[in-house]
C-alpha cells in the first residue's frame, strides 16, 4: 500500500479518533488506527468496540492495500512533521513508512486482519437530524450522566421519541446519576425508527464524540440504528455507537407533579452568588444552603475549618418559607446549560425534588434532589 | 517554662475491675481473657503474675503455670464504664487529659500544682479517689515530659508513685534499657543492638547524624529519646487527630472454609462497620478484607469504590467483591473489614424511590438498635448465627472519637 496526502488533511484526520482508541493497552489493535487505501481514498477508522468511527479522505493512492498502526503515535508523528506531502507506505510484515521532505519515520504496526469488523451503513435506514439540536439537547443532559460504572444503566443519555397530540415527534433525552436528572426535548421533522420509540440508552463516550461531530459546524446530520448500534453519518464520516444494554429507570416517576413553591431568578445574578457561596463549601462540608422567604433568598455557606459566607438576592417570592440545602455544584452545572435569562425553581419541601427550569421554556428540564438539612 | 507531665496508669486494669465488681475473685490469681473459648489471656492480676501467668499467652500455657488460675471473659462494657469514670476524675485537676488508652492517661499539670499545693498532693488526692471507688491502684509517673512520665509510670509497679526530676535525668537514662522507652520496640532494639546501643545512656551518647543517616527521621528522634528530651505536647480528646478509618475484626468460633460461613460473617461485619460509621456520619471510599488463616498468616487486600459508602449493604457487597478476588488455601480464623478513605458529608438524598428506601430501612433499623441493642433487628440470614456483637471495647470514654481498639 502507498498513498500521498496533504499533512494537514491527514492531521486533521487522525485528530479525530483520538478520542476513540483505547487507551488501556488490554487489546493492542484497538489503540490502533486502520488506515485503507482505495482507488479513489483513503479510509480512517478506529474502534474500542463501543465507540468506532470511520471517515473518508481524498488522497493519492499509489497502491491499495491496509494496514493498521498506533493511532497516538502516528498522530504525534504527523503533528510534527514539515508542512509538506506525507508519503506514507507499507514495507513486510506490517512495517510502515512515513516520508515527509527530508524526514522518514519507520514504525511497526499490526496486520489489518486483526482489525474487528466493523459494519457498513446504509443511507436509506437512516434519518435527518437538525446539528444544533441534537448538540443543544446534549449539552443540556451530558453534565448530569452518572460516572459510577457499576450503574451501567445510567452510563449513558436515555434517548426516546414521542409522538404528540399533532403528530409532531418530540424527541427526548434524559439523563441521571441518581442524585439529579436533566431533561432536553425538542421537536424532530419526518419520521424515525421503531428504536426510538421504545427508546435507547447511547453510551457516554458515543455521546461525547456525537457532541464533537455537532460541535463542527451545523447543517443535518444523519441518524439512526443499526443492529445494536446507533449510527450518527456527516458528510464522509460516519460513527457508530453500542447501545447500552440495559433497562433505564422510569424517571417519570421521580418529577416532581407538586411542586408548588415557585421562585424566579436571574440566571447570571444568581450563578455568581452560587459561586461565591460555594468557595466556602469543602469537600467535607458540602452544600450551600437557600433560605427562602418573602424578603428574597439568602444563600449561605459555611465551613468549620474556614468561616463562612452569607448573600442576599432580592426576587419576588409569595409562597410559604422554605429552606433547603444543595450540591452547589449541583446547581451550576444548571445554570450553565438553561439558555434563557430567568429560571424557575421550584420546590414542594426541604427534603423532596426540586425542579430547575428555563422561564417559559419546554425544552428542558432538570430535578434535584436537595441534600439533609 | 518547665512542664510537669503526669503520666497515669491502672494497674491490671481488667483483672482489678473484675475482682472489684465480683468480691469472690479478690486475692485470687484470676486472668481475664477474650469472649470466646480461643483468645489469649488480655490480663492476669497480680495474684496470677506471681506465677508467671502474663498477656498473650494461651489459655491452656497459662493453666500450666498457674493450675488454679480462674479466667473471667472480657466485660468490655464494664471497663470502658469504669474508664470513663476515672477519665472524668482525672478532670478534675487539669483540662489537659490525653486518654492513651483504655487505663492509661498523660496529664499536663503543670498549671494546677498551685492550686492543689503539691505535686505529691495530687497524686494522693488521684490515687485515693480512684481506690476509694473503684478499688484499683494505680502507678503514677511524674517528669518534665510524656516520654519520661510513662517510663516512670513503669518503674515501680503496683501503685507505684515515681518522680524524675530534670537532674535526675541523665543518672535515671544512664542504665536503663531502651526497651523500656515507649516507642522503642524489640524490633527496633535489635536494630540498635547492631550499633552496641543497648541503654539510653548509649543511645543519647551515639553521633545523631549517624542515626539520622541509618534511620532518616526516625534517627533524630531516637537521639532525643536517648538524651530523655520529648517536646510533645499533651492532646486532650478534643483535640485529638481525626479518625482514619471504622473497623472491626473478628476472630470465629471456629476455622471456616465455606464461602456461605464467611459470607455470613462479613455481613455481621459490615452491620457492625457501617453501624459505626453511621453513627459518626462518616462515608468510606476503601473497603479492606483482613483474612487470618488458622496457622496466623495475616492477609488483607482492599478495593475502591466509585464513590463514598456506608451503608452496610454496600460494604458487604464490596467485602464479598474482594473475597471472590482471593483464592483461600487454608480454614479462616479471623476476618476483618475496614472502611477508610473517610470523608465527613452532609448526605446527599438520593433521587429515586427504591434508593430512599433503602436509606429509610437503614435509618430504621439503626434506631431500633440504637435503643434496644446491637442485632435487635438484623439480616434474616444472621439469624442462625452464634456469636453476634463486638469484640471491640466501644470507645464510649471518648465519646466524640472512632478509636477502635481491638480486644480477643
Amino acid at each position: 500500500m502507498e498513498f500521498r496526502i496533504d499533512k494537514e488533511q491527514f492531521l486533521k484526520a487522525l485528530q479525530k479518533i483520538q478520542g476513540i482508541v483505547e487507551k488501556r493497552t488490554s487489546m493492542p489493535i484497538l489503540s490502533n488506527v486502520l488506515l485503507e487505501a482505495t482507488e479513489t481514498s483513503l479510509l480512517v477508522t478506529a474502534t474500542d468496540l463501543e465507540v468506532g468511527m470511520k471517515s473518508s479522505y481524498s488522497a493519492e493512492v499509489v497502491a491499495t492495500g491496509k494496514i493498521t498502526v498506533s493511532a497516538k503515535k502516528l498522530y504525534e508523528i504527523v503533528k510534527e512533521l514539515p508542512n509538506q506531502q506525507i508519503v506514507f507506505s507499507t514495507k513486510d510484515n506490517d512495517w510502515v513508512e512515513i516520508k515527509c521532505g527530508k524526514v522518514q519515520f519507520n514504525i511497526v504496526g499490526l496486520s489489518p486482519d486483526e482489525f474487528p469488523y466493523f459494519p457498513d451503513v446504509k443511507e436509506e435506514s437512516l434519518f435527518e437530524i437538525e446539528s444544533s439540536l441534537l448538540r443543544g439537547m446534549i449539552e443540556k443532559t451530558s453534565y448530569a450522566i452518572c460516572t459510577d460504572e457499576t450503574k451501567y444503566n445510567l452510563n449513558g443519555i436515555f434517548a426516546k421519541v414521542e409522538v404528540k397530540q399533532d403528530g409532531i415527534n418530540c424527541l427526548k433525552m434524559v439523563s441521571t446519576d441518581g442524585h439529579r436528572l436533566s431533561i432536553a426535548s425538542g421537536n424532530l421533522k419526518g419520521s424515525v425508527g421503531p428504536e426510538l420509540l421504545k427508546g435507547v440508552i447511547l453510551p457516554k463516550k458515543g455521546i461525547y464524540e456525537m457532541k464533537k461531530i455537532t460541535d463542527e459546524e451545523g447543517g443535518m446530520l444523519l441518524f439512526g440504528f443499526l443492529d445494536n448500534s446507533a449510527v450518527i453519518k456527516r458528510g464522509d464520516s460516519y460513527m457508530v455507537m453500542r447501545l447500552v444494554d440495559g433497562e433505564f429507570p422510569d424517571y417519570n416517576r421521580v418529577i416532581p407533579t407538586a411542586n408548588n413553591q415557585v421562585v424566579t431568578v436571574n440566571k447570571e445574578n444568581f450563578s455568581h452568588s452560587v459561586r461565591r457561596m460555594a468557595i466556602l463549601s469543602s469537600e467535607k462540608f458540602k452544600g450551600i444552603m437557600l433560605e427562602i422567604s418573602d424578603n428574597g433568598i439568602k444563600i449561605s455557606s459555611s465551613n468549620p475549618e474556614l468561616g463562612d459566607a452569607m448573600e442576599e438576592i432580592d426576587v419576588e417570592y409569595h409562597g410559604d418559607p422554605i429552606s433547603v440545602r444543595f450540591n452547589a455544584r449541583y446547581l451550576l452545572d444548571v445554570l450553565s446549560v438553561a439558555e434563557t435569562e430567568r429560571v424557575d425553581m421550584r420546590f414542594r419541601d426541604e427534603l423532596s425534588p426540586s425542579i430547575i427550569v428555563p422561564e417559559n421554556s419546554e425544552s428542558f428540564l432538570a430535578v434535584i434532589m436537595p441534600m439533609r438539612l | 517554662m518547665e512542664r510537669i507531665i503526669m503520666h497515669i496508669d491502672m494497674n491490671a486494669f481488667f483483672a482489678s475491675v473484675e475482682q472489684q465488681s465480683n468480691p469472690a475473685l479478690r486475692g485470687k490469681p484470676i486472668a481475664v481473657t477474650g469472649s470466646d473459648s480461643r483468645t489469649v489471656i488480655l490480663t492476669a492480676s497480680y495474684e496470677a503474675r506471681a506465677f508467671g501467668v502474663k498477656t498473650g499467652l494461651t489459655t491452656w500455657e497459662a493453666r500450666q503455670k498457674c493450675p488454679d488460675l480462674i479466667l473471667v471473659p472480657t466485660n468490655n462494657r464494664l471497663y470502658t464504664h469504669v474508664s470513663s469514670q476515672i477519665m472524668k476524675i482525672l478532670h478534675d485537676y487539669t483540662p489537659l487529659v490525653e486518654v492513651f488508652s483504655i487505663d492509661e492517661a498523660f496529664m499536663d499539670i503543670t498549671g494546677s500544682v498551685s492550686m492543689f499545693g503539691s505535686l505529691e498532693r495530687i497524686c494522693y488526692l488521684i490515687k485515693s479517689r480512684i481506690s476509694a471507688r473503684f478499688g484499683i491502684t494505680c502507678s503514677i509517673g511524674i517528669a518534665p515530659n510524656k516520654l519520661l512520665a510513662k517510663l516512670a509510670s513503669e518503674m515501680k509497679k503496683p501503685d507505684g508513685l515515681t518522680i524524675i526530676r530534670n537532674e535526675d535525668v541523665s543518672r535515671t537514662l544512664e542504665h536503663m534499657p531502651i526497651v523500656e522507652l515507649c516507642g522503642i520496640g524489640r524490633k527496633m532494639a535489635a536494630k540498635l543492638a547492631l550499633y552496641s546501643i543497648r541503654t539510653c545512656g548509649e543511645l543519647g551518647r551515639y553521633p545523631a547524624e549517624r542515626l539520622k543517616m541509618r534511620f532518616g527521621i526516625v534517627g533524630e528522634k531516637l537521639h532525643q529519646m536517648g538524651l530523655g528530651i520529648d517536646d510533645s505536647p499533651v492532646i486532650p480528646a478534643e483535640e485529638a487527630e481525626e479518625v482514619k478509618s471504622v473497623g472491626h475484626s473478628m476472630t470465629l468460633k471456629r476455622d471456616i472454609r465455606e464461602r456461605a460461613d464467611i459470607l455470613r460473617y462479613l455481613l455481621q461485619l459490615s452491620e457492625m462497620v457501617g453501624r459505626r460509621a453511621r453513627r459518626y456520619g462518616v462515608w468510606g471510599k476503601t473497603v479492606h478484607l483482613t483474612v487470618r488463616y488458622a496457622d496466623f498468616t495475616t492477609f488483607g487486600k482492599q478495593g475502591s469504590q466509585p464513590h463514598h459508602i456506608n451503608l452496610s449493604e454496600e460494604i458487604y457487597l464490596a467485602a464479598v467483591k474482594i473475597l471472590d478476588s482471593l483464592e483461600l488455601q487454608h480454614p479462616v480464623r479471623l476476618l476483618g473489614i475496614r472502611l477508610t478513605n473517610l470523608q465527613h458529608q452532609t448526605s446527599q438524598l438520593p433521587l429515586f424511590p427504591e434508593e430512599q428506601t433503602r436509606l429509610k430501612l437503614t435509618e430504621a433499623m439503626d434506631k431500633v438498635n440504637n435503643r434496644h441493642g446491637d442485632f435487635t433487628v438484623m439480616f434474616a440470614s444472621l439469624l442462625d448465627q452464634q456469636e453476634k456483637g463486638s469484640h471491640v471495647i466501644s470507645p464510649a470514654w471518648r465519646p466524640e472519637g472512632i478509636r477502635n481498639v481491638a480486644v480477643a
